[in-house]
């Protein structure tokens, strides 16, 4: 087992080092971070003005121009070739610090712990409504393999795995806040409650179709449980079905969704730029989709480089979580 | 009960009287809406698999429409429809009338020809990736597979690299650092579909690179080029286009959430069903020109729901396990 995870926690740390290296690189080398910072004063030929060879009527404006561009590549290091500007910046980041906004000066970290909370609590309930959702559907899907129940069920999980995220959200605002008026339409963020409130349909239209294939994967792992030995005891016992179901049978039949579980988390990280776009929601995702239309590139690189990291550590987690529930795993 | 039925199953000692019972309800019963064997867990499995020989006429239905949809993509200048760029004489906002079948959008723009005009970019954007996937990401998990050993392993490492950003996630990166160009969208999302589809190529891989007539051909003094594009390809490409359909829904679907973020194709007369739909989503235009949103919204569900469909069934006519996109 020690071995086990000292591999996996070498390959977690290749891994992050390659991501964070590979998203430093696109966003340094693709673009010219140093237009974000100071815009046209970085067309000026600085070296040029000071050696004397570029004639410029306006020496002192030049000059003064020049040492902002100089304070501006000091302050976030592009005078520094990349590798070493990626050195820099993580040991930066480890240390907390993520630096500032090109747009408004401010620092990234608080960019970050002002946006960070929505998110989580939609994240969150997002996963609560689709367990919550699929636990029970699968079992009684389950319970009556085949039936028309189960059927039924098919056809709609196949239904709401084939809706595209912001369609789902598109037509749940329409129906639930502005036809029938059940929920806000906008995002509250007066009281606890009404928070929680107002983000029941954004949980809602990420948690159904991560509902569905959870209770697709939680469905044939049942009916295999249910032909097991221990469960015809049960039975033979007189225990009642609802017993057997959730207190025998659901336990080792849940692998499928947990192995599910780390990985879903990212494509819910994905769907919930969507989901606070259409809410309106001041979350990370709508952070990222504005700084990336700005070209605000040290918060597109932060969020990006926070939301790989955690989805990493996160399936990293759940693949020792896996291991430990089931040893066969640990042999591979 | 008709008698033939019951001396037709009386040699199979297996069948157990519940599972024929049902099997005789289901005969006639008058609404099939599934296919009553492909359902039942304990029917034998001789005519279970025979069943699945069908691709079934649901399957042909979903073709149908994706045909029309390809159709209308690529013929869209052609046919008699509106332009839909231009603004309708009608005026903005207007519901459904035999005039503008879907409707106008807040600009007077007509939403059905949009609509048929989004199909342009989301197949061919959806199309393009899926074969960019399958092209890089399937002659790498080949060659990973075959070869083994370091290869194998930098191969992996960089399947599990790509496979560490959330998908939408990276597709943002991707589409923030460059001009959003046609080829662009398509090549992020191409790359979004070469690790898992590398996967799957090398898994098969793995599994054919084992048998008889491979070496049987290395025996007989064939290169490794030759078995790779011989041997091994015929082989492998089969799981590979089964899943076809499938990752081009997925592909369809991501190019609508960038779309939808604004960061699909950019300019004017990239119509797509994301940037539709985002235009129609404001809360009052939701309200009092619901048309706007809600036909692309049927649209493109349609497509994803019959792309999904007919992947489905093609996968399980081929027999291939299922994958996580």
């Amino acid at each position: 087992m020690a071995r086990f995870v000292l591999r996996r926690v070498v390959l977690l740390f290749a891994v992050l080092f390659a991501v964070t290296f590979l998203g430093f690189a696109a966003m340094n080398l693709l673009g010219d971070p140093l237009v974000n910072v100071v815009g046209v004063l970085a067309e000026l030929d600085c070296e040029g003005i000071e050696a004397g060879t570029v004639e410029d009527t306006t020496v002192d404006a030049a000059s003064r121009d020049c040492d902002t561009v100089a304070a501006a590549k000091a302050q976030y290091h592009l005078d520094r070739p990349v590798p070493i500007r990626y050195v820099l910046w993580l040991s930066d980041m480890a240390t907390g610090d993520f630096g500032t906004s090109f747009q408004n000066d401010q620092p990234v970290s608080e960019v970050i712990r002002e946006k960070l909370p929505e998110t989580l609590i939609l994240l969150t309930m997002a996963q609560i409504v689709s367990l919550g959702v699929a636990v029970p559907w699968g079992v009684i899907a389950a319970y009556r393999a085949n039936r028309a129940f189960d059927r039924g069920s098919t056809v709609a999980s196949f239904g709401l795995l084939s809706v595209p995220n912001f369609a789902l959200g598109v037509v749940l605002l329409y129906l639930l806040a502005l036809r029938w008026q059940i929920f806000p339409s906008a995002y509250e963020s007066g009281s606890f409650g009404g928070l929680v409130f107002s983000l029941v349909l954004p949980a809602v239209t990420l948690g159904l179709p991560l509902a569905a294939s959870y209770q697709r994967l939680l469905r044939t792992d049942l009916i295999t449980t249910l032909q097991e030995d221990f469960v015809h005891m049960a039975r033979a016992k007189g225990l009642p079905p609802m017993r057997i179901m959730f207190r025998h049978a659901l336990r080792p039949s849940m692998f499928s969704v947990v192995t599910v579980f780390g990985v879903s988390t990212g494509a819910l990280i994905g769907g919930s730029l969507v989901v606070e776009q259409i809410f309106g929601i001041p979350g990370i995702g709508r952070e990222i989709v504005t700084a990336v239309v700005r070209d605000d590139f040290p918060v597109v690189l932060a969020i990006v480089m926070l939301v790989a990291v955690t989805f990493v550590v996160l399936n990293f987690l759940v693949d020792l979580l896996y291991s430990w529930l089931d040893p066969r795993v640990r042999a591979r | 009960m008709n008698a033939e039925d019951r001396v037709t199953g009386k040699p199979k000692a297996s069948r157990d009287p519940r599972a024929s019972r049902q099997r005789l309800l289901w005969r006639f019963r008058i609404l099939r809406l599934v296919r009553p064997s492909r359902v039942s867990d304990d029917s034998p499995a001789g005519d279970d698999s025979a069943v699945r020989r069908r691709l079934g006429f649901s399957f042909w239905l979903a073709v149908v429409w994706l045909l029309i949809m390809a159709f209308v993509a690529v013929c869209a200048p052609l046919l008699p429809m509106a332009d839909p760029t231009k603004v309708a004489f009608s005026g903005p906002r207007e519901p459904p009338s035999l005039d503008a079948w879907f409707g106008t959008d807040a600009l007077g723009r007509d939403v059905f020809s949009r609509t048929m005009y989004g199909a342009r970019i989301s197949l061919a954007v959806g199309g393009f990736a899926i074969v960019f996937g399958m092209v890089v990401g399937g002659s790498l998990g080949i060659v990973a597979g075959y070869f083994r050993g370091r290869l194998d392993q930098a191969v992996g490492f960089v399947f599990f690299v790509l496979l560490s950003f959330p998908a939408l996630v990276l597709a943002i990166l991707i589409t923030a650092t460059f001009e959003r160009s046609m080829l662009v969208v398509s090549l992020t999302i191409g790359i979004l579909a070469v690790a898992p589809v590398g996967l799957l190529s090398r898994a098969s891989t793995l599994v054919f690179a084992e048998r008889e007539f491979v070496a049987a051909a290395r025996v007989l003094g064939a290169r490794n080029g030759r078995i790779i594009v011989r041997e091994l390809l015929p082989n492998v490409v089969i799981p590979m286009g089964a899943l076809t359909l499938l990752g081009m829904a997925v592909a369809v679907v991501a190019e609508g959430s960038l779309a939808f973020l604004g960061l699909s194709v950019a300019g004017e007369d990239a119509i797509s069903w994301g940037k539709m739909i985002v235009d129609g989503a404001g809360l009052r235009d939701l309200q009092n020109a619901t048309h706007v949103t809600m036909f692309p919204v049927a649209v493109m569900f349609v497509t994803v729901l019959s792309l999904n469909f007919a992947g489905d069934r093609i996968r399980e006519y081929f027999d291939v396990k299922e994958l996580a996109f």
